[in-house]
């Protein structure tokens, strides 16, 4: 069973760019916002229909992470200064938009 | 209220009045783990390093988490991993075993446990069994009470068995998991960063199903797989030498050639042992010369040497935390 990547650091890029560096040497950049936008979450997908239930557009450009926590050895959660912080990132998803 | 001190109560019939609606817990750890925040890194670009689980939590000191699963229920996850610990300590390694299986507990009745002592600070000092340190929410309840516990709530359970057990200097803890694929397995994969997931089945198609669903969810949760221990291989009876394949040949190959991992062990069914669990002498170190205990002191031996579990990583973080700066 191959294992999938994890992330080797984490880091601020800037005002809004995380940085993951994975175990694998492959390197991604995130737009802080755009990662809300795409949060996945029961608030956000509707459960049953997997319906897009979040307004991109009320999303602020403002809207930065608080803090950004592993979730197990597969996931990350980010607490966003919106006071959401529901959404799961698995890091397999994250190196497809990243 | 701690839900340690609310089964005692129970047991001790006190505290009846105590409601059974969801505790704030769950969001009191939050809020203490948030406030567990790690020191202002150097600005102006912060960066997560490697860090130990929060402070809240008393893994600091567990090297390694071992689950072991199966999807299917009734194939011996409880007596494998009980064995499989204690192999593990004989082996000169301190072990702990974490009875994850809320609904129906099995590791008090096999090992006859003695009741947690409570410590200063609403910890848990577990009990002993030939050196193992275990818990189990049998060990919190009356017998033949019934755990009714929503999801959550036993999701509940299992994070305290985590974070309130003084669990202390730790190389492996392994949790003897239910079955299935739901809030346990869920919350322990989100929770911790577990080393590894050992997969026991039986040898026939009907378990293969069940355990393949166990597998998908390891591997979706990127937990890896240490190896597949098929449970119930071949009876021999005792009036011939005979290997007697009741429930088929194979199953267990099956899934670790399917999963590209090795089949740690095919374990006999011997009806000593079944009734050695049920009397609280464990095959490993009450039948130390039986066939069974050897294998189990061959699976432990094969599961140290395995690279996944000697390497520190490799290279990744495994608990981080990253707070975010304004530039």
């Amino acid at each position: 069973m191959s294992e999938q990547a994890r992330v080797k650091q984490i880091w601020q890029q800037d005002d809004r760019t995380l940085a993951i560096q994975w175990t694998d040497g492959k390197k991604s950049l995130f737009d802080v916002v755009e990662l809300r936008r795409q949060c996945r979450c029961a608030h956000c997908v509707d459960e049953v229909t997997r319906e897009i239930k979040l307004n991109p557009d009320s999303v602020a450009e403002s809207l930065r992470p608080l803090r950004i926590e592993s979730v197990g050895r597969y996931a990350l959660t980010i607490q966003f200064s919106d006071g959401h912080k529901t959404g799961i990132y698995p890091f397999e998803r994250l190196r497809e938009i990243g | 209220m701690n839900f340690f001190k609310r089964m005692q109560d129970k047991i001790a019939g006190k505290g009846q009045s105590q409601s059974q609606a969801p505790s704030p817990e769950l969001d009191q750890e939050v809020a203490q783990r948030a406030a567990t925040s790690i020191s202002p890194l150097a600005p102006p670009i912060a960066k997560a390093t490697p860090k130990q689980m929060p402070k809240t939590g008393t893994l600091e000191a567990v090297r390694h988490l071992i689950a072991v699963g199966s999807g299917k229920g009734g194939v011996g996850k409880s007596t494998v991993a009980l064995n499989l610990a204690l192999a593990l300590q004989k082996l000169g390694k301190k072990v702990g075993l974490v009875d994850a299986d809320v609904y129906g507990p099995s590791q008090q009745h096999m090992t006859r446990a003695a009741r947690p002592q409570m410590l200063e600070g609403e910890l848990i000092e577990p009990p002993l069994v030939e050196g193992v340190k275990v818990i189990s929410v049998a060990m919190f309840a009356a017998a033949g009470q019934a755990q009714m516990l929503r999801g959550p709530m036993a999701a509940q359970v299992l994070k305290q068995f985590l974070t309130q057990v003084a669990w202390g200097e730790l190389d492996y803890l392994v949790i003897d998991l239910p079955p299935g694929t739901g809030d346990i397995q869920l919350t322990l994969a989100q929770s911790v960063p577990l080393s590894g997931a050992i997969i026991v089945t039986t040898p026939q198609e009907l378990s293969l199903i069940d355990v393949r669903k166990a597998v998908s969810m390891f591997q979706t949760l990127n937990v890896p797989l240490l190896g597949v221990i098929e449970n119930m291989s071949y009876f021999v009876c005792d009036q011939c030498t005979k290997k007697h394949y009741l429930f088929g040949q194979g199953g267990g190959q099956k899934i670790a050639t399917e999963y590209g991992t090795n089949l740690l062990a095919e374990i006999p069914l011997d009806p000593r042992i079944g009734e050695a669990s049920d009397s609280g002498r464990p095959a490993v170190t009450h039948f130390p010369q039986s066939d069974i205990a050897k294998t189990y002191l061959t699976v432990a031996d094969r599961l140290l040497a395995q690279h996944i579990l000697q390497r520190e990583s490799d290279g990744a973080l495994g608990y981080f935390v990253l707070e975010w700066k304004k530039l």
